[in-house]
């Protein structure tokens, strides 16, 4: 066995680059995501039904929807449609699209359980428009909604795998690789498993650093 | 249609692997809660690192990791089994965390009470505990069986014809892989929903009898 | 006071001895409790009342010191100490009533009467309701058996508390400050309860600080103070002549 692991050991460059197109699937899907989110929330919260109706149906949709096969959907059955995409940008759109559902409930969420006395002592206070975005409203969403999308990252992080099935060539893609060239199954997955529990343990560790923040200033 | 009783055939299976894991897992999160909960030693830091690592690891990773890596260690599985297994897993890690929560939470007054009045450890959890922990962790625990079934496509890396992969064939042999997968989201939605829907009927009951909420 | 030739305490509390790291919170406590008597246990916060009350019934475990029940040794057994599920037999013979009730929400008031006799000393379902409902009826409560206890005020949740803790048919009742936690106008009704039990002969401690019970009920008041017995005496003498000036200084706060 110890054997096995080093010659997955030896492999690590097919690792690293996996695991660098992880990382960097995730974080563009997280950046795509939380912008199209807040938007997509903001929709949610029209006062016009005709606005809020597609959008709040996007999100329930999404919400319903295993990732795998709406990542199918996107590089099977676009085409279908005539919309060809390759592995990597299909599989991008998939995690974008799919998570942006999600971000936009955590937005929501931490919209309408905003403190009402909060904007209104600004309001009275003087602050109006784009201040009163930016000085209250704002700092709270901030805190209220980057412990969710924090964990919401981890998913995203999680989902990435699934792209292997349409050979995006990201972390879990490489061990399977490892494993099939060197029969070495068990030691090629535990090692991917660390590696995704690693990146895990830095995500959650950044979450709780602003969470601690929120605590001092909440008190 | 013909294609209409393999999409089915799919839905079954999807649906009977994860009710198998749902089945075992909810139990199995609660003995890996109490363990933590009671603090064993040695035991309790086993199983904090296990949920770590699961909580953290993707289905798919997982279940390539045990369909192919069981030999390595000394266990032949076949792939229904290993797919149960890798939910189950998964599963278990999560559950525990959700009942694990309800029980730090749980009151200390009414433990005093109850082992003020001669109660057994296993008599305070199966009379106290237990029937208010179980309503307050419901809503997290039927999320998470949601969340199983939305994971469940993973197994088909591990051979098992669910539901999605039953799509992706129909969808490659007929070259209009558009419906089959349509069919799917909507199998997948019903079934979300009929989760969803029992949960809200059981909270309701459980308001309005206890005011737990 | 016990004045017979038969030694009959129901509790007897020797060099009992309690620290939490640095901080001592019981240091050599001594007393005994006669069958049929109530003992009242007052002092400021912090003083130990309600360390000393859960060192009898082993919530706690003391680190020095016995307590026994009826002559028996609680707590430890063969040289060691008992698990709690040796306890267990001895806490059901001492029935507790807390200050914040602590009644089971997810029971109804006749389920929360009936748990523990049913459940911890094995009675049949129907022989510990009825029971249950004589109890109810003598708390003054007969109409609530089928109502969950979010339904009831701090008072009835407290005389539900009570009629629990004698569906044991218990040796002793320890009262851990059961009208710290009520209303002013609702103390009375618990107290009442209180006062007729301790009329009937039931042996009882009772942490408070409701001084007008301590001088009208009880047998004994003890007075505590840093986790030491200050003054021990009959509520006669220790209302009107107080003998040490702990005592004095406690009880000016409260004369009326």
């Amino acid at each position: 066995m110890s054997r096995d692991f080093l010659i997955a050991f030896a492999h690590y460059d097919q690792y690293l680059s996996g695991l660098w197109n992880t990382l960097w699937l995730s974080a563009a899907t997280l950046v795509l995501a939380s912008v199209a989110g807040c938007i997509v929330a903001a929709l949610m919260l029209a006062p016009h039904k005709i606005v809020r109706l597609p959008a709040t149906t996007f999100v329930d949709a999404m919400r319903c929807v295993p990732f795998l096969l709406f990542a199918y959907l996107i590089y099977y059955g676009l085409p279908e449609l005539s919309l060809r995409f390759d592995s990597w940008a299909s599989g991008l759109i998939a995690l974008a699209v799919y998570h942006t559902a999600y971000i936009a409930e955590i937005v929501r969420g931490a919209w309408t359980s905003l403190s009402r006395e909060q904007i209104e002592a600004g309001r009275a206070f003087g602050f109006a428009g784009l201040p009163l975005l930016g000085r209250i409203i704002l700092p709270q969403l901030f805190f209220a909604s980057v412990p969710l999308i924090g964990n919401q990252s981890i998913y995203i992080l999680k989902d990435s795998a699934f792209l292997m099935i349409i050979t995006v060539p990201e972390l879990t893609f490489a061990a399977s690789s490892v494993q099939s060239t060197y029969f070495v199954p068990f030691a090629s997955f535990v090692i991917a498993m660390l590696l995704y529990w690693l990146v895990t343990l830095v995500i959650e560790a950044m979450v709780k650093r602003v969470e601690l923040a929120a605590e001092i200033r909440r008190g | 249609m013909s294609d209409l009783p393999f999409l089915l055939q799919g839905a079954v299976v999807t649906a009977s692997v994860s009710l198998a894991a749902i089945v075992l897992g909810v139990p199995l999160g609660l003995a890996l809660a109490i363990i933590r909960w009671q603090r064993v030693p040695l035991l309790s830091q086993v199983v904090a690192a296990y949920v770590s690592v699961i909580r953290a690891t993707p289905a798919i990773t997982l279940a390539l990791l045990i369909f192919f890596g069981s030999p390595s260690i000394g266990i032949v599985l076949g792939a229904t089994p290993a797919a149960v297994l890798t939910l189950l897993i998964n599963t278990s890690a999560f559950n525990c965390e959700i009942w694990r929560a309800a029980l730090i939470d749980f009151p200390r007054d009414q433990l005093e009470a109850a082992r003020a009045y001669g109660m057994t450890p296993v008599l305070v959890f199966r009379r106290v505990v237990f029937p208010q922990v179980w309503r307050t962790s419901l809503p997290a625990l039927v999320n998470e069986m949601t969340l199983l079934i939305k994971a469940s496509p993973a197994l088909a890396v591990i051979g098992i014809v669910d539901l999605t992969r039953a799509a992706s064939r129909i969808g490659a042999a007929t070259y209009k892989p558009l419906p089959p997968f349509l069919a799917a989201t909507v199998i997948y939605m019903l079934l979300v929903i009929i989760f969803v829907t029992t949960q809200r009927l059981v909270e309701r009951r459980i308001r309005q009898r206890f005011n737990l909420a | 006071m016990d004045s017979g030739a038969v030694r009959d305490f129901a509790v007897e509390v020797r060099r009992l001895s309690k620290h939490y790291g640095s901080l001592q919170v019981l240091s050599d406590i001594n007393f005994n409790v006669s069958t049929g008597t109530t003992v009242c246990i007052l002092g400021p916060s912090g003083s130990g009342k309600s360390t000393l009350l859960r060192c009898i019934n082993f919530l706690v475990r003391p680190d020095e010191g016995e307590v026994y029940l009826h002559g028996e040794r609680v707590g430890m057994k063969n040289g060691g100490w008992m698990t709690e599920r040796d306890l267990c037999r001895y806490r059901v013979r001492m029935a507790m009533v807390f200050q914040h009730f602590n009644l089971w929400p997810h029971l109804t008031v006749l389920e929360n009467i009936t748990e523990a006799p049913v459940h911890v000393l094995g009675r049949s379902r129907v022989e510990a309701v009825q029971h249950a409902r004589t109890l109810l009826n003598k708390v003054g409560l007969a109409e609530k058996q089928d109502v969950y206890p979010h339904t009831l005020s701090g008072g009835q949740k407290q005389r539900v508390a009570i009629a629990r803790a004698l569906a044991t048919k218990p040796d002793v009742l320890l009262f851990d400050e059961p009208t710290s936690s009520l209303d002013p106008e609702i103390i009375g009704e618990v107290l009442a309860v209180m006062e007729e039990l301790s009329a009937e002969g039931m042996t009882m401690i009772v942490v408070t600080h409701e001084m007008g019970f301590a001088r009208e009920a009880a047998d004994m008041v003890i007075f505590m103070d840093t986790g030491r017995i200050v003054e021990m005496s009959n509520p006669e003498e220790f209302f009107t002549k107080p003998a040490t000036k702990r005592a004095q200084q406690f009880l000016q706060r409260y004369v009326r």
